[in-house]
């Protein structure tokens, strides 16, 4: 992409711009931009990212809480959505415990919003500006931030019930006014007299327990209320608790359809800290099994978003091809959904004699389906009144609220983490990335079939080559890794997963963060489906393809 | 010209259809995917790698090769196995550790492969029997090692032991 | 005309019962007997023949999808949808708080007696007809509309938003969906000339009304499929249900015997959607004929004429199984425009059309009366 000195002076002129607003910030160049400054400068600072003319920090990647035991902060990951290679770190941090305050950026980032909320709950920092300031993941009563180091987990503190309690649709909220002044009020969500209807939590077609509250007028959908974390298990919290091998296996509970690239990202982000080489032959298994998974997820996605359009038949056919992919996984790795395969240094079985032979068979059979789909349901008259010009998501929505994967790139925005930050083998093979510019819900329905016939031919050129040699490398039982920020993002069949690690350098890490594709997608559900049809609403969250433990981490 | 859009419209979109229905004709004689089981538990295949059931190996004469040093319990994520142990004094007058019970819950296994992986003298395997239904969670409480096994006498000197005591020590400190 | 010999009809059995209660009891307490025993029949047929389907849809269904579908209970899962009635039999009722009681009940019966009065008037064969009134095809127009308000008051008293929505898609539906049903039947009556179904299967002996009517014939054929598809709820217009967006639209509040009610009178309405285009278009239980060629009549006379009904009404309904296991539900706007845009405008032009055909003579039986006529 950008040679070495572009981005020097692109870096440079970024530089000035944050010590124009914050001359006291601290600037670290080592990997990345990373830029400390006061929890008063940060909207500043990252607005004047956002608005910088030349290169447009315009996509927040991740928005991460942090307890540092005696500050509480944030860290902000941002990057450009015209070049993903670029990015900035702004980190800001508080002492205050009792009351921390810091300006929201939901003016800026669509995404914001719910990552806000999120950082509330498990924090309890509370964003000024953010027009609803509820907890996310929580419910309302939950006493504690869970997430913080001085939490203190005693079960009589929050036990568990089984009666149920109302929803109370107000949500507390405090904004800045003109002279500058916080006041803290509360608003209600919907209005007196609206017809709401609870989509989910148990509900066919939210594809797990997601809640959508839903305004009605008519079969019209006017607004759209996001509540998730029912099955909230605090893997992130759970990892500050374990070692580095241990952590893994809970990666591929996260996205379970995605289980074998999400734990990819996390072996990657290891290695690069502890400096382990990975051997040749475990990069092509690493890559070939990848391009499986995201094969089959994006089969899942096809037939349970077929399935949401009211085609049970199609939903059959792409969990029978699925079924392929899930037998060699079975044979290589001894798992189906939870494949267990990488493991820091490598892979954890080398693959089986068949491999080659069953993939082989596999890419043709897998072609002939594709052209089977087609004919089925591609160009199917009522698929298509179904689909076409439903939940439109412009460029620029799709960037502000993160979409990535197959929906971002459905929205016109060329944002596959392969391409721009190639890992494993993915800068030594040839791909096309799929971009489409409607927006619609076909448009995300075709990306994934165009995309499943991209990974064949990825597969394909690899599937001769695989060298021989180990498939892991020599790594010491107790793996420590500096002290420091790390952070590893891949293209999972959703969207651009991320694993963040703060390391102290001991064996435990000190804070664990997963940037999760499907919160992004759901995040943008009010938005795209405003407007729409109860149905439309259905068809929508299935072509946007989210996965709740994903959402719920 | 709207006319003929009105019934080219219909026309494409009943061909469309006819596309969708040739095809779901076509799979009407396709073989069908669906498994009987259990009936055909003889002609099953479950391939070798397959996770299920942690066991530990006894070989004829009821021995095994756990040293009870209790790595796979360290290393286990989630506190699926416990290790317990007792010393005796052998013949030679030292002090040595022998195994009591291993434990394993398959209710709260993941099968992550963790304590396979680690274990210094491979004296545990996953098997690929995946019919561990029971009726009653206390049975999932698997007792790994056989009534009245004992240690499997090395007949050279083994390598393994030597590297990982000092990670075994490490891991205990912590 | 000559007379065919017909084994397996049911006719002399017929008769040998009536004259056996003629004969025993006074003509008004004969006439009793008669009705009781016919209605026992027409009940346990309707029955029976929605046990049937259901299992016949589950495992069609299957085959489409690569699947076996039912196999557990008897060879190749035949007595499923019998273990499944006896289980819907002996389910508890589920008691909704807040729901309006009287209507929350009566609802499901509204729908099975409508399905049944329409089930009662079909003609299964010769003299296999229970009622043959001269406005057969009005008649069963008017019961077969009635079952609309059994939805509704489902869906209304069930006090559940889904129900509600799902009944007001079915409202909206039905409606619509009737006006076509009942535009391309009377195509048919402007052709055949009569409501009553015996005529009108008699006058499709040497041929069906669908070749006899050509164009419009067919066309109304089409559109009646289609709108009779669409009355019985069923994919891809089972927007009422809806499972994937409504749960289980105007009945997830049901359970038990009153869920039987729905999940019964849904397949009989299928049935009866294939029934009367059965009748209407292909000829009712007559098996086919061609003039002049007499040993060829008497061999399909030798199959008898209800076995001619169900296997074209049995041929209809597996299109309208694979019609359902193809496609993804429509909208209820693309449903709308797709009955108010297009059939309905077609619907009217055809009506014209025919009515032209038929007044200057264009049918078939009138241009080759040596091949077809009567």
């Amino acid at each position: 992409m950008n040679n070495r000195d572009a981005y020097d002076t692109a870096m440079n002129e970024i530089t000035q711009v944050i010590q124009q607003i914050a001359p006291d910030a601290q600037i670290e160049t080592k990997q990345r931009l990373t830029v400390t400054v006061r929890p008063d400068q940060l909207h500043p600072v990252i607005e004047a990212l956002y608005r910088n003319e030349t290169l447009r920090f315009d996509y927040l990647i991740s928005l991460t809480g942090m307890d540092w035991g005696d500050r509480l902060g944030a860290i902000y990951q941002l990057s450009s959505s015209v070049d993903l290679t670029q990015e900035v770190i702004v980190i800001t941090a508080m002492a205050d415990r009792d009351n921390p305050l810091l300006y929201s950026v939901t003016d800026l980032y669509g995404t914001a919003h719910l990552n806000e909320r999120e950082i509330y709950a498990l924090f309890g920092i509370r964003f000024i500006n953010n027009p609803d300031m509820r907890r996310f993941l929580l419910n309302d009563h939950w006493r504690g931030f869970p997430f913080r180091k001085d939490y203190i987990h005693d079960p009589k503190l929050n036990p568990e019930t089984v009666v149920s309690s109302e929803i109370i649709d107000m949500a507390p909220r405090i904004m800045e006014r003109e002279d500058g002044a916080l006041v803290e009020e509360t608003v209600a969500v919907f209005g007196e007299e609206d017809y709401i209807v609870n989509i989910g939590p148990q509900h066919p077609s939210t594809h797990g327990v997601m809640h959508f509250r839903t305004s009605l007028d008519g079969e019209i959908v006017k607004k759209i209320d996001v509540h998730s974390g029912y099955i909230h298990r605090g893997i992130e919290k759970l990892c500050e608790s374990m070692t580095y091998p241990q952590m893994l296996h809970l990666t591929d509970r996260l996205d379970y359809l995605s289980a074998n690239i999400n734990r990819h990202a996390l072996c990657m982000c290891i290695e690069k800290a502890a400096e382990i080489e990975v051997p040749e032959r475990a990069q092509y298994i690493r890559t070939i099994m990848d391009e499986l998974q995201r094969i089959s997820s994006h089969l899942l996605a096809w037939a349970t978003h077929c399935n949401d359009l009211g085609a049970t038949t199609a939903f059959i056919y792409g969990m029978r091809e699925r079924e392929h992919i899930l037998d060699i996984f079975d044979k290589t790795c001894g798992g189906r959904l939870i494949v267990n395969q990488n493991v820091v240094g490598g892979v954890m079985f080398d693959i089986y004699p068949d491999f080659q032979k069953d993939v082989k068979a596999f890419i043709p059979y897998m072609r002939g389906r594709l052209k089977e789909y087609d004919d089925f349901f591609s160009h199917n008259a009522i698929a298509l009144g179904r689909m076409v010009h439903i939940g439109l998501l412009s460029r620029e929505d799709a960037i502000s609220y993160g979409v990535t994967g197959p929906a971002g790139r459905a929205s016109g925005w060329s944002c596959d983490v392969r391409r721009y930050k190639p890992y494993a083998l993915y800068d030594r093979v040839e791909f096309k990335e799929i971009v489409r510019t409607e927006g619609d819900s076909y448009a995300r329905y075709l990306n994934r079939l165009d995309e499943i016939e991209e990974s064949l031919h990825i597969i394909e050129q690899l599937i001769d080559n695989i060298p021989s040699g180990e498939v892991c490398a020599k790594v010491k039982p107790i793996i420590r890794i500096p002290a420091g920020q790390f952070f590893q993002s891949v293209e999972t069949g959703k969207g651009e997963f991320g694993v963040f690690i703060e390391s102290s350098g001991d064996k435990n890490p000190t804070r664990v963060k997963f940037r999760s594709p499907s919160l992004s997608a759901v995040s943008v559900i009010p938005l795209i489906s405003k407007g729409a049809f109860l149905s439309d609403l259905i068809g929508i969250t299935g072509s946007m393809d989210f996965v709740i433990p994903d959402i719920d981490r | 010209m709207k006319f003929t859009k009105y019934i080219g419209g219909i026309f494409t979109a009943l061909r469309s259809l006819a596309g969708g229905m040739i095809v779901t004709w076509k799979e009407l004689f396709t073989p069908k995917v669906t498994m009987e089981y259990p009936e055909n538990r003889k002609t099953l295949v479950i391939s070798d790698r397959w996770r299920s059931e942690l066991i530990m190996p006894h070989d004829e004469n009821n021995e095994h090769a756990c040293t009870a040093c209790g790595i796979c319990m360290i290393n286990c994520p989630n506190g699926t196995i416990q290790v317990t142990s007792s010393s005796i004094d052998t013949e030679d007058g030292k002090k040595k550790k022998i195994l009591d019970k291993h434990l394993w819950d398959y209710g709260s296994c993941t099968f992550c492969n963790l304590c396979v992986i680690t274990c210094p003298s491979d004296a545990i395997i996953f098997n690929n029997d995946f019919e561990g239904a029971v009726f009653d969670r206390s049975k999932l409480l698997h007792r790994l090692n056989h009534e009245g096994s004992k240690l499997r006498e090395k007949k050279k000197e083994s390598p393994a032991p030597a590297t990982e005591a000092p990670a075994k020590k490490e891991n205990r400190e912590a | 005309m000559l007379i065919y010999s017909q084994p397996l009809e049911l006719t002399k059995l017929l008769a040998a019962i009536n004259n056996f209660l003629q004969g025993n009891l006074s003509p008004g307490w004969a006439n009793l007997v008669k009705g009781i025993l016919v209605g026992i029949l027409i009940l346990a047929a309707y029955a029976l023949i929605a046990l049937a389907l259901i299992y016949i849809e589950r495992k069609v269904a299957a085959f489409f999808q690569a699947r076996l579908g039912p196999n557990r209970l008897g060879k190749y899962g035949v007595i499923q949808s019998l273990a499944d009635m006896i289980k819907i039999l002996i389910k508890e009722v589920i008691h909704i708080n807040k729901a309006d009681k009287l209507l929350f009940y009566a609802a499901p019966f509204f729908v099975i007696v409508a399905s049944v009065l329409a089930f009662g008037a079909l003609p299964f064969g010769m003299n296999l007809h229970a009622l043959d009134f001269n406005i057969g095809v009005f008649y069963l127009l008017a019961v077969s509309s009635l079952g609309i308000i059994g939805i509704l008051l489902a869906g209304w008293s069930s006090n559940n938003k889904y129900s509600m929505i799902g009944a007001m898609r079915s409202g909206a539906q039905f409606i619509s969906y009737e006006l076509s049903a009942g535009f391309s039947l009377m195509t048919i009556v402007v052709l055949s000339g009569s409501m009553q179904f015996s005529e009108i299967i008699e006058g499709q002996r040497y041929c069906w009304n669908l070749f006899n009517g050509h164009l419009p014939a067919m066309i109304a054929f089409v559109i009646y499929l289609i709108s009779g598809h669409a009355e019985t709820n069923r994919g891809p217009f089972d927007l009422p249900e809806a499972e994937s967006e409504l749960t289980a639209g105007y009945h997830t509040e049901y359970s038990g015997l009153q869920f039987g009610f729905f999940y019964l009178s849904e397949y009989l309405n299928m049935f009866i959607v294939a029934a009367v285009a059965t009748t209407v278009f292909l000829g009712g239980w007559m098996p086919i004929q061609i003039k002049g060629w007499e040993t060829f009549n008497q061999a399909m006379w030798y199959i008898p004429s209800w076995a001619w009904f169900f296997g074209k009404a049995g041929l209809l309904m597996f299109f309208s199984l694979w019609v359902r296991w193809s496609f993804p539900r429509l909208r209820i706007d693309l449903l709308l425009n797709l009955e108010w845009k297009y059939l309905l405008p077609i619907n009217l032009v055809n009506l014209l059309v025919m009515v032209v055909i038929v007044l200057s003579e264009f049918t078939l039986t009138d241009l080759f009366p040596a091949l077809f006529g009567k």
